[in-house]
């Protein structure tokens, strides 16, 4: 028995470690613990604020998926206050949303993933003329013409397809042998090269995606533009409670939307649909077909066993979360719980306005984790929550030098966040799996073009691999791959709400923010809220009290404090944790496939333990 | 030690010309706001310095700065940290991971001591000798302070890293705190902003790498080519200010016509940065050209100072000190008044008792 | 009417008096730009396009006054160096100040039928004191905010400090508008006092600031204050007159 620990967990947001024993024989994991290693207190730290700012304190959470803790903390306090914003508010924060996801998604598959699945060593092995047909061959092969989203177009035709000359290759190619032999491997250095996983694959697709890496690198930048024209910046754009601050006026041109301004969104927009069409999803498709060819299913977890989703992109304005309203027209109708998926047993339950509100369906307990309750071993409602931290120690070393975590204490900043006491994955696996689980089962009638969408995905990916959903989706490969189709369903999407937000402006509403309830003076005295989205990494979720018109308590259950959180004693793993279980790992002290499986979830620790 | 290579070599390796290299000086020198006369310097500097290698720790953070980085686009990102520098350790977007990745960075910090640019994003949490920071099993504290010793220069990115950030807000906490009191005599360059503007940071790192020097800093650290004027000295709404037009809520006529924000709670008249002239998006907005009040994020503890919609403070039914002055002003009145017909009243009182004392001892007067 | 004796001061030069009323119209003007920088009225609107630019007006005669007002206190200092009667300081390193103090404030506070007389009592002088401390607030912030406009010139050098120190700029705009309120309390109290001693007390308080005496129906404790040497006991009694009626009971609590 092995016990191998990698700390830090690189390419990924924040402060991550994972220790494992592995039996070194078969190389069967038997256990392992996944810990968030810092925290803020950021939750302490919204006590006694002004409620409006709330947004600005906490979406400083996380610079990554930046806006998902705005988004969710202005609807929480919308919630609280009763306040209903106006249309184009509503379309401009799914426009900001869905931007997101798809940088967000990108950025991890090409910068924070690739290089788990392909190597700049291997790359410079491949041939560039092959490697310029391959080029053409994926793209035949995997790109995905889906039916999109229908609505007006302003584009005469694709502006960026990958480049695919032998001369582009053998220049990226010489760039890349250029930086080997001068031993100075900056970004590339100390990584496990020689994994066999790397050879997995075909040199050719290794420089191809190295290639794109580098395509990326200098245009992601482009896809959050939304947030920079309605928000005025990225990171961290601007949001207001009651809409956007970001007044509509064809009139003037110092007017912070108007035609001019409308454009660079538009831009962007299509910049980001063609972007995934034809480098992201061929890519992705490309190499996660190779590995499912290879009988690489592994890695799948608690996805087989639970998987939760709140629903996404209200269609228009709602009047709060805590009555329901959020859940009434939904664009996609994810918001929902399966359990079993695959299996006989698989169960599909909606997910809405009553289990937020129940403590027996949404709670957080902290016995493995670095915090105490007033009430040893409770699970409470974050409405009731607590954040007291408790720092024990490692099991082995000392407070400040770790040597091994204590799996059978505490071990974590991440508190265990539960459904009905279960633990559950949230993420875009657990969106396709929601939405194709309960289309199956003649649970979503009327399905939107976005469901339809998504369920199209799923039908094209399974042909082309061959294998039935049940079988490709609880899986790492499958993990990442909804996360491409959903990054090419996110696109689609904020072209549908740009269109309603050019359909509105035109029918003469230009309204962005509804102050009727600005004033404190128009609170009620002590009232709570709750906003939910569905960020890139899955189900989020802040919960505002507010006293005397300043914040009493501010709880947030994130999508990584689900999928890592530390164990439970009675419902068992967290998602990491169950996934690095599953993944057998070839070399003990090089533990590339752990790494990749955990990636696979797109870490953000920043986010889990705030 | 491995040679490393210059710039120019960088560019003949590649098969560049000599005049893309020019070109790419020149591109350079003006995006440092460098006069052109610096042209042959910047040349220079690129042909004999070697590619500095850069170290990128994260203690308290949100990885938005990282992510602003990214987003630069002059120079690109990518340009900077496969042709400029060498990006050797970086939690973000290094390949290696664990064990290897940390000696890794014992063998860089050994390798290029007294060489390598170390650039720090995030606070450091200081209550508990740092436990509420842990990367590789130590504190981060440990970390920056190892690696701050070697360093040739160090760039504290983001208002985390300079005075503490998110974290240090009220009630802070982790104990967190700026970099600058843990990495011993060194200098620092402060680049505040939460985040910084992409090219602002770049801009550093090319500045350093070119030059082999910090750029001019101001009395706080920080680089006077991008932190030299106020928001509000810049700001495209300022004349709106001047004239008195302002917005005077959200989504009003005056908001739709893109009038001064001063009146919904604007820090632009405090926070020093380059959002009123580079702006985000290479001149693509920045928060008040949205329509969105500064909230000052360039600031030290700016996190202490909302709320965020108000220039003064509320307290409360008691409203801010114009209120609460005002007020006060009155009952003073008050107050001077009472004690005017008070003071009358004594006085006359007295008068009358020494009337009356001067009657019963008039006689000895005479 | 029985007839009083009283003693006539030179107290004041021209320069504190001209300083004096400079000052007081300064910090009118002051307070009530400064305020509506603050939150600028409806009124000051114009086109932007029109020249009469309203609020940088605004701005511009408060910056005026403020250096007006600086300018003037170059007089303060010019009279404090050549008269005494302009540095009439509070004694805090005597015992006897604190006891006159006492004596004054019983006397405010209905508790004594009145207080000993003064050039100028031990309360006034130590509220002049904090006067000065608070419009030296203003003139530190003030200056800090107005010339950070260009924070690398050597003259924002001389303020920057100011910023650091109070932990940035929001805060020095804080302290500067809560110090301006705390400076037209002082006024209303000054005023009060100072009109309250001419008619209630006797002493020629208002006419003081005008015309540099004052004129006082019993011998002041703190009469050392002003050129005692140069009074012989001789002048002292030429210029005693009879100006009417008053009181002529001297409490004596000094000390010394
Ligand atoms: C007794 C003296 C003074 C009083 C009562 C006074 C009062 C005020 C008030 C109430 C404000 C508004 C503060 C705010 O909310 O921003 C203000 C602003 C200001 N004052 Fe004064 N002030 C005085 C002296 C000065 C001096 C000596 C200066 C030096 C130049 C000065 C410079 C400024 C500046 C720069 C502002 C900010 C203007 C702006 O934001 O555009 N003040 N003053
Ligand atoms: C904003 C309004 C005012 C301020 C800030 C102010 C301030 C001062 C200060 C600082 C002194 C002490 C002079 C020195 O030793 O340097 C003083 C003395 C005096 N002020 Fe004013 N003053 C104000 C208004 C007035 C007004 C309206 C009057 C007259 C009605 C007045 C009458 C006097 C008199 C008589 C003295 C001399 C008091 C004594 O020494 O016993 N002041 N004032
Ligand atoms: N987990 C997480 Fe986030 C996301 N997506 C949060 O809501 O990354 Ni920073
Ligand atoms: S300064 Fe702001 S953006 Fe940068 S790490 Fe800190 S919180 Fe994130
Ligand atoms: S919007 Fe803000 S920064 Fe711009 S002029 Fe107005 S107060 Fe100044
Ligand atoms: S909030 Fe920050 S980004 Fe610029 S406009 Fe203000 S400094
Ligand atoms: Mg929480």
């Amino acid at each position: 028995m092995k016990h191998v620990v990698v700390d830090p967990v690189t390419r990924i947001e924040g402060h991550l470690r994972v220790e494992m024993q592995i039996d070194e024989g078969t190389g069967k994991v038997i256990d392992a613990i996944s810990s968030g290693t810092a925290w803020r207190g950021l939750e302490l730290v919204m006590k006694d604020r002004d409620p409006r700012d709330a947004w600005a304190y906490i979406q400083r959470i996380c610079g990554v998926c930046t806006t998902a803790h705005a988004l969710a903390s202005v609807r929480a306090v919308e919630d609280a206050f009763g306040i209903k914003i106006p249309k184009n508010a509503n379309y401009i924060r799914n426009i900001m949303a869905a931007s997101l996801t798809v940088q967000d998604h990108l950025v991890h598959f090409y910068h924070l993933h690739a290089l788990d699945w392909v190597s700049p060593l291997e790359a410079l092995a491949a041939d560039p003329v092959a490697t310029a047909n391959l080029q053409t061959t994926v793209l035949n092969a995997y790109k995905l013409n889906v039916t999109g989203y229908p609505g007006i177009s302003t584009e005469a035709y694709p502006k960026d397809f990958p480049k695919s000359t032998p001369q582009y290759y053998a220049t990226v190619q010489a760039k890349i042998k250029a930086i080997v032999d001068s031993k100075q491997l900056g970004i590339f250095a100390a990584q496990w090269w020689d994994h066999p996983d790397y050879k997995l694959l075909p040199p050719e697709v290794h420089l191809m995606a190295v290639a794109h890496y580098l395509e990326m690198l200098d245009k992601h930048r482009e896809l959050v533009a939304p947030h920079v024209i309605f928000g005025g910046k990225n990171p961290h754009p601007h949001y207001l409670v009651g809409g956007m601050p970001c007044s509509i006026s064809m009139d003037d041109g110092n007017a912070p939307v108007n035609t001019d301004r409308l454009a660079i969104v538009d831009r962007s927009i299509n910049t980001g649909r063609t972007l995934i069409n034809n480098y992201y999803i061929p890519d992705l498709l490309a190499i996660g077909s190779a590995y499912v060819k290879a009988g690489r299913v592994d890695g799948g977890g608690l996805a087989k066993k639970c998987v939760v989703a709140f629903g996404a992109y209200p269609i228009e304005e709602y009047n709060g979360t805590t009555n329901g309203g959020f859940f009434k027209k939904l664009l996609v109708r994810c918001n929902g719980v399966v359990e079993n998926f695959g299996t006989p047993n698989v169960k599909f339950i909606e997910f809405n306005q009553e289990d937020l509100q129940s403590p027996d369906t949404i709670s957080e307990s902290v016995d493995h984790a670095w915090y105490e309750y007033d009430k040893q071993g409770a699970s409470l409602h974050p409405w009731e929550g607590e954040t007291k931290e408790h720092f024990t120690g490692p099991k082995d070393g000392t407070p400040t030098m770790w040597k091994e975590l204590n799996a059978g204490g505490k071990y974590s900043w991440l508190k265990t966040p539960k459904w009905h006491g279960k633990l559950a994955e949230v993420g875009p696996l657990a969106r396709y799996i929601v939405i194709y689980q309960r289309n199956k089962m003649g649970l979503l009638p009327d399905p939107t073009w976005a469901e339809q969408m998504m369920l199209q995905q799923i039908d094209m990916v399974s042909k082309l691999l061959n294998v039935q959903p049940e079988v490709w989706m609880p899986t790492m490969v499958g993990r990442v791959a909804t996360r491409g189709l959903d990054c090419q369903l996110s696109a689609e999407i904020s072209k549908f709400f740009f269109d309603k937000l050019i359909t509105n402006i035109k029918s003469g509403d230009t309204a962005v923010a509804n102050m009727e309830k600005w004033e404190p003076s128009t609170w009620p005295k002590e009232c709570k809220g709750v906003g939910v989205y569905e960020a890139p990494r899955g189900a989020l979720s802040h919960w505002v009290n507010i006293k005397d018109g300043k914040i009493s308590n501010y709880q947030c259950i994130v999508p990584t404090t689900w999928n890592a959180c530390p164990r439970d004693d009675k419902a068992g793993h967290g998602a990491f944790e169950q996934s690095m279980i599953e993944t057998h790992v070839q070399i003990p002290d090089k533990p590339l496939e752990i790494v990749k499986v955990v990636r696979s979830f797109d870490p953000c620790m920043a986010c889990a333990t705030h | 030690m491995e040679k490393r290579e210059t710039m120019w070599e960088s560019y003949r390796r590649r098969g560049l010309s000599r005049r893309t290299f020019i070109k790419g000086c020149v591109a350079l020198t003006s995006l440092m706001g460098l006069s052109s006369g610096m042209v042959s310097k910047v040349v220079e500097a690129a042909e004999t310095k070697q590619l500095p290698v850069v170290i990128w720790i994260h203690g308290h953070e949100c990885t938005g700065c990282d992510e602003s980085f990214i987003r630069s686009a002059a120079p690109l990102a990518s340009d900077l940290i496969l042709n400029n520098v060498a990006l050797e350790y970086d939690h973000l977007l290094s390949a290696g991971s664990g064990e290897p990745f940390e000696e890794h960075l014992e063998k860089t910090i050994q390798a290029y001591n007294g060489k390598y640019i170390l650039a720090v994003e995030g606070a450091v949490a200081t209550k508990g000798s740092g436990i509420y920071c842990m990367s590789g099993g130590h504190p981060f504290l440990e970390t920056l302070q190892r690696a701050a010793k070697g360093a040739a220069a160090i760039i504290a990115y983001g208002t985390c890293a300079v005075s503490g950030g998110i974290q240090s807000a009220a009630p802070n906490p982790t104990g967190s705190a700026g970099i600058g009191h843990f990495i011993g005599a060194k200098d620092v360059v402060n680049v505040p902003g939460c985040p910084p503007i992409p090219e602002v940071m770049t801009g550093v790192v090319m500045h350093v790498a070119l030059f082999g020097k910090l750029p001019p800093l101001d009395s706080q650290g920080r680089p006077k080519q991008f932190y030299g004027n106020r928001i509000h000295d810049t700001c495209y709404r300022r004349p709106f200010f001047d004239a008195g037009l302002f917005a005077d809520s959200y989504d009003d006529a005056g908001s739709k016509a893109g009038w001064c924000l001063y009146k919904l709670g604007c820090r632009g008249p405090e926070t020093y940065n380059s959002c009123g002239n580079i702006r985000w998006f290479q001149g693509m907005s920045y928060p008040v050209q949205s329509g969105a009040p500064c909230i000052g994020c360039a600031n030290a503890n700016f996190w202490n100072q909302g709320p965020f919609s108000d220039r003064l403070p509320k307290y409360g039914p008691l409203g801010d000190i114009d209120k609460i002055g005002a007020g006060l002003a009155v009952a003073t009145t008050a107050g001077v008044a009472a004690h005017g017909v008070l003071s009358v009243y004594q006085r006359s009182r007295r008068d009358a008792e020494a009337a009356e004392s001067d009657e019963v001892k008039g006689g000895e007067d005479k | 009417m029985k007839k009083v004796q009283r003693e006539i001061f030179y107290v004041f030069s021209p320069f504190l008096r001209v300083f004096h009323w400079i000052m007081v119209a300064s910090i009118i003007i002051l307070f009530v730009t400064g305020l509506l920088i603050t939150k600028p009225a409806g009124i000051l609107a114009t086109e932007p396009t029109a020249t009469s630019m309203s609020v940088d007006l605004i701005r511009n005669i408060h910056f005026t006054v403020a250096y007006i007002f600086l300018a003037a206190f170059i007089l303060k200092v010019y009279g404090f160096i050549i008269n005494k009667g302009d540095r009439l300081f509070p004694h805090f390193w005597r015992g006897y100040f604190y006891a006159q103090t006492v004596d004054v404030a019983l006397h405010y506070m209905f508790l004594r039928n009145e207080h000993a007389s003064y050039l100028r009592n031990p309360l006034a002088r130590s509220s002049y004191v904090l006067l000065y401390v608070l419009v030296a607030i203003e003139f530190f912030t003030g200056f800090a905010m107005y010339l950070m406009t260009e924070p690398d010139a050597f003259s924002t050098q001389l303020f920057a400090w100011v910023n650091v120190v109070l932990g940035g700029e929001m805060i020095t705009h804080y302290v500067h508008h809560y110090v301006a309120w705390f400076i037209i309390l002082f006024a209303i109290g000054h005023i009060y006092m100072v009109i309250r001693a001419e008619f209630m007390e006797g002493e020629s308080e208002v006419s003081s600031m005008f015309a540099g005496t004052k004129i006082l129906a019993h011998h002041p404790l703190d009469e050392d204050d002003v050129d005692p040497d140069e009074l012989d006991n001789a002048d002292r009694l030429k210029r005693w007159t009879n100006v009417g009626e008053g009181i002529s009971k001297i409490r004596n609590v000094g000390g010394n």
